[in-house]
């Protein structure tokens, strides 16, 4: 039974399926528990489902990836077979996803050594073994990071002036990403 | 009194020359760390002060005690720099010693900070903004993103061995940035509340 033929309920579920594993595409178990749901219900073979729900997220995968528009995606689907009514369907909740996939899709891009959490702390030194007296001001800060391999931890004492020439640098930074997007 | 200083062998610095090789032996000894000095530092001591490199070796280990002694307690004033001194000590050399730690002791004592024990410390850091215009996943884009480089000091495992200074770089997106900076300027405001008190 190819997508094709499917009711217009049905074949309208499956593009939310979809649409929905393109937003967020590391819920891969999430679809896969879906579309065994939906093979019960319907009575139909779950391998067969699997291999014909593939074209429908490859497609709009590919118009993703090209930036394709509305109008010639419903070209392609058209082209491809589908029925006027269900590739409208589809464009229409394309276009109303096109954020979330958008988003989807970036999120997929690589990054190299993603920062991925970051504590402190700051506290006072009230005295050492060189300086009985001392009260300057640490900040300790710990980062990990993905490393691709793994995260990695990593540790750092900053002095005072330090940390404020940091966080004046990242704001310099921040204004420049949003100079920029 | 300074505990394990001997002040005896203080006395050799009478034969220096000058009042200059003092003050430099004096900053040599402040500023050093681990047990033993190394033999170029003893060989020009012992040079400057035409004593062995032994004797050298100890005159520079007494400094290094007394001065470790004045900068540990905080002494700024002749008076309470005295206090370190035996009474039988060499008079015009004691009041040289403590002209000389008067002069010098704030740059000491921030040295000594800065060089206290601690984590890893962070050295210098750069940063740069990158736009993505293309990935595999999506063929035309336009993403700015920071990476930013930090250069942190390990501690080194040997005494008296500078660490190395390793580099680790880290790639921000714009949301990883800015939940970062929310982070720093929480700090921020929290440091300069403890400030107002």
């Amino acid at each position: 039974m190819g997508v094709y033929e499917v009711q217009k309920i049905q074949f309208n579920e499956l593009v939310e399926y979809s649409l929905e594993f393109l937003s967020e595409p590391g819920k891969a178990s999430r679809l896969m528990t879906k579309l065994e749901d939906f093979a019960e219900q319907n009575s139909v073979n779950s391998n067969a489902l699997k291999g014909v729900f593939k074209s429908l997220i490859a497609i709009p995968n590919g118009a993703l990836k090209k930036s394709l528009n509305v109008t010639q995606l419903k070209e392609d689907l058209v082209n491809l077979g589908l029925s006027e009514e269900k590739a409208d369907y589809f464009c229409q909740q394309w276009n109303s996803n096109l954020a979330a996939l958008s988003k989807g899709a970036l999120g997929q891009t690589l990054t190299v050594n993603q920062l991925v959490d970051m504590e402190w702390k700051f506290g006072v030194t009230a005295a050492s073994s060189e300086v009985d007296k001392v009260g300057n001001t640490f900040l300790q800060l710990k980062l990990a990071i993905n490393t691709g391999n793994g995260i990695k931890n990593t540790y750092m004492e900053l002095t005072l002036p330090q940390f404020y020439s940091f966080l004046h640098e990242m704001e310099k930074a921040k204004a420049s990403l949003e100079y920029l997007s | 009194m300074a505990a394990y200083c001997n002040f005896d062998s203080l006395n050799v610095l009478l034969k220096a020359s000058s009042k200059d090789i003092v003050i430099r032996l004096c900053n040599e000894a402040a500023v050093h760390s681990g047990t033993r000095f190394s033999e170029t530092i003893t060989t020009t001591a012992a040079n400057c002060l035409s004593v062995d490199n032994r004797n050298a070796q100890q005159v520079l280990q007494s400094l290094k005690s007394l001065l470790q002694a004045a900068i540990f307690q905080g002494y700024t004033s002749p008076t309470e720099l005295q206090t370190l001194f035996p009474g039988s000590f060499h008079k015009n050399l004691r009041d040289l010693l403590i002209k000389i730690i008067v002069d010098n002791i704030n740059s000491w004592k921030t040295y000594a900070i800065n060089n206290q024990v601690s984590l890893p410390r962070l050295v210098d850091f750069d940063w740069r903004v990158d736009v993505k215009t293309a990935s595999d996943a999506i063929s035309r884009m336009s993403v700015p993103t920071c990476i930013l480089q930090m250069q942190v000091q390990e501690n080194s495992d040997k005494v008296g061995q500078t660490a190395d200074i390793s580099n680790i770089n880290v790639e921000l997106s714009k949301e990883t940035l800015d939940t970062m900076l929310d982070g720093l300027s929480k700090i921020r405001d929290q440091l300069s509340s403890v400030a107002k008190r």
